[in-house]
């Protein structure tokens, strides 16, 4: 017995070391100069380069100023159009509820690159080629049907009491929902909106055909033309690849939780 | 009570009146309902009638009916990257139906919990790094004398299968889907460990006293009570593979010559390369219903082994 469990550690461990052998290679390379990486590109080795990061970081930063308002603008638009209308479904038995759900759903069984080409004309006509905004929409809009059906869902699991107390009150629902359910959905407002910003952040596509120019590109497009001197060669770009993913990272380890539970419902609902 | 009151007067006025009665309801779908309409459906719509024109996004916009469908089944591309996307989306299925699943089986019965849960947030941490920095990290990897791939085959003694990964006819196809060995850390993992955290602690214990062994455990216990999981991934890996397009972008650009194409990559190319977005919107519809069959037959099909079960 215990023969299996020490069995069953070390393979779950070998296979994490392998899987993130890549990822560690790309730290350690992220320190060394173009003729380290030739001689030994295993593990780290001394000197570290830090410099690496700062020529990396003057490269993207303008990007990622960029990215931080995409997502920003992303992330509030996605939560706004996601909780008000699930308020509407979860409040409300309306005429024709059921069919307005059934269309907001209806986005998810669309797959992206079908609508990519009309898409960008329109975004084109509504004047938005190239600005931040243009960046933004399309994608809170994607991750919008998957917010309206976890919010509906977290609403209609709260308590009616506190509804029927309010409206005793003489509250209405624009009150309802910004004093009673809103500050009660802190947990799912947490989980669509990191979600949505993974997926704004991350977005490679949209923002290929949507910029050009330096004028708004997103990190996630900068990251491709990072170039060091000859001397400092690829440890720069492994450098700004670090870079770009650490907000994220962060986030990660900072809410975890909402993180996990974000990626497991989304896919699990969809 | 309210439904009996309605039902009571004429039905067009209590339509009216009920909507009227809701009409902050709707107010709150409005910006949902806005955003989707004008910058996903109607370009949906769109999509479809532009696949019937020649349409270069600015002032030529004329009806030809098929011909771009009729363009479609004379395009080389169009087989070579339909040929592609299918071999690719199989190879995807089959990997994530498997490696994560066993890596996520293997975890779970971990007894150590600090190791346990070291591992499991280690599984999911690469989520969080865009996509485009992990097909980089691979290109960089791939690449030339230097690359860390080639490097490790000289220094194992098999200097003679030392290649240009990308570069190759024979091997580019399959670089791309090597991107990310070995596979595990991702989201099926993620899904496969949730499912399996849900089974009760009492049917392992009726295992047990039925004397099951982890292997019998694993396929008469852990299995079926995952199937929804297990289906779930291989909808998500279809949708997903189908449309593949960073790494094929970053990492051979279709080449060399066609031998990577995708259609994403044809439509991205015919859109904004050439000016071709009618031949692109019928690239789009076609896409979308070929995915449309694999999905619906996928799901007939996993129906019909539920009820085999």
């Amino acid at each position: 017995m215990k023969q299996r469990s020490i069995g069953v550690n070390l393979a779950a461990l070998l296979i994490f070391a392998l899987s993130m052998y890549p990822f560690l290679i790309m730290l350690a390379s992220s320190f060394k100069y173009q003729m380290q990486i030739y001689n030994y590109p295993w593990f780290f080795s001394k000197p570290l380069h830090f410099g690496n990061y700062a020529v990396a970081f003057k490269q993207i930063a303008g990007p990622i100023l960029n990215s931080v308002w995409v997502t920003s603008i992303g992330v509030v638009a996605t939560l706004f159009a996601s909780s008000t209308a699930a308020y509407a479904f979860a409040r409300h038995s309306f005429p024709f509820k059921n069919f307005f759900y059934a269309v907001i759903l209806m986005l998810l069984m669309i797959p992206g690159f079908v609508i990519l080409v009309p898409q960008f004309i329109n975004i084109k006509n509504m004047g938005m080629y190239n600005t931040l905004i243009g960046q933004a929409l399309p994608p809170a809009a994607s991750y919008t049907a998957m917010g309206v059906l976890l919010m509906r869902t977290f609403f209609e699991g709260l308590s009616k009491s506190l509804f029927e107390a309010a409206e005793m009150e003489g509250a209405r629902d624009y009150r309802i929902f910004s004093r009673i359910v809103l500050p009660l959905s802190k947990p799912i407002l947490a989980t669509v909106a990191i979600m949505s910003g993974l997926q704004i952040w991350n977005n490679f596509v949209w923002s290929l055909v949507v910029t050009t120019g330096d004028k708004v590109k997103p990190v996630i497009l900068a990251i491709m033309t990072i170039m060091g001197n000859v001397n400092e060669g690829d440890g720069v770009k492994l450098a700004g690849y670090i870079i770009a993913s650490l907000p994220l990272l962060i986030l990660f380890f900072v809410a975890t939780k909402p993180f996990v539970s974000g990626l497991t419902q989304g896919a699990v609902k969809g | 009570m309210d439904d009996v009151t309605y039902a009571a007067t004429p039905r067009g006025e209590g339509l009216r009146h009920r909507i009227w009665k809701y009409r902050h309801a709707y107010v709150f779908l409005l910006p949902a309902l806005l955003l989707l309409s004008t910058i996903k459906y109607y370009p949906f719509f769109t999509a479809f009638v532009e696949s019937l024109f020649d349409w270069n996004g600015i002032n030529l916009n004329k009806f030809i009916g098929f011909g771009n469908y009729r363009e479609m089944l004379q395009d080389e591309k169009i087989g070579v990257a339909f040929a592609n996307v299918f071999k690719i989306s199989l190879a995807t299925i089959v990997i994530n139906l498997t490696l994560p699943l066993l890596v996520a089986a293997l975890v779970f019965r971990i007894k150590n919990v600090r190791l346990q849960n070291f591992l499991k947030i280690g599984f999911i941490v690469p989520l969080v790094v865009p996509m485009m920095v992990l097909i980089l990290l691979w290109r960089w990897m791939y690449a030339g004398d230097f690359g860390l791939i080639n490097q490790i085959l000289t220094n194992v003694g098999l200097a003679e299968w030392k290649h240009s990964w990308l570069g190759d006819p024979a091997t580019a196809l399959w670089a791309i889907v090597f991107v990310g060995f070995p596979w595990v850390a991702g989201l099926p993992f993620l899904l496969y460990l949730a499912g399996l955290q849900n089974i009760s602690e009492d049917l392992y214990e009726v295992a047990q006293l039925d004397g099951a062994g982890p292997v019998r455990r694993f396929l008469s216990i852990e299995l079926p009570l995952i199937s929804s999981q297990i289906k779930l991934v291989l909808m998500y890996s279809l949708i997903q593979a189908f449309q593949v397009f960073e790494a094929p972008y970053a990492l051979t650009n279709g080449g060399p010559g066609i031998t990577t194409y995708t259609p994403s990559l044809h439509i991205y190319d015919q859109a904004f390369n050439y000016g071709r977005f009618g031949y692109a919107s019928s690239i789009g519809v076609a896409m979308f219903i070929v995915l449309m069959i694999l999905t619906l037959a996928v799901q007939k099909l996993m129906k019909n082994t539920d009820k085999i079960d």
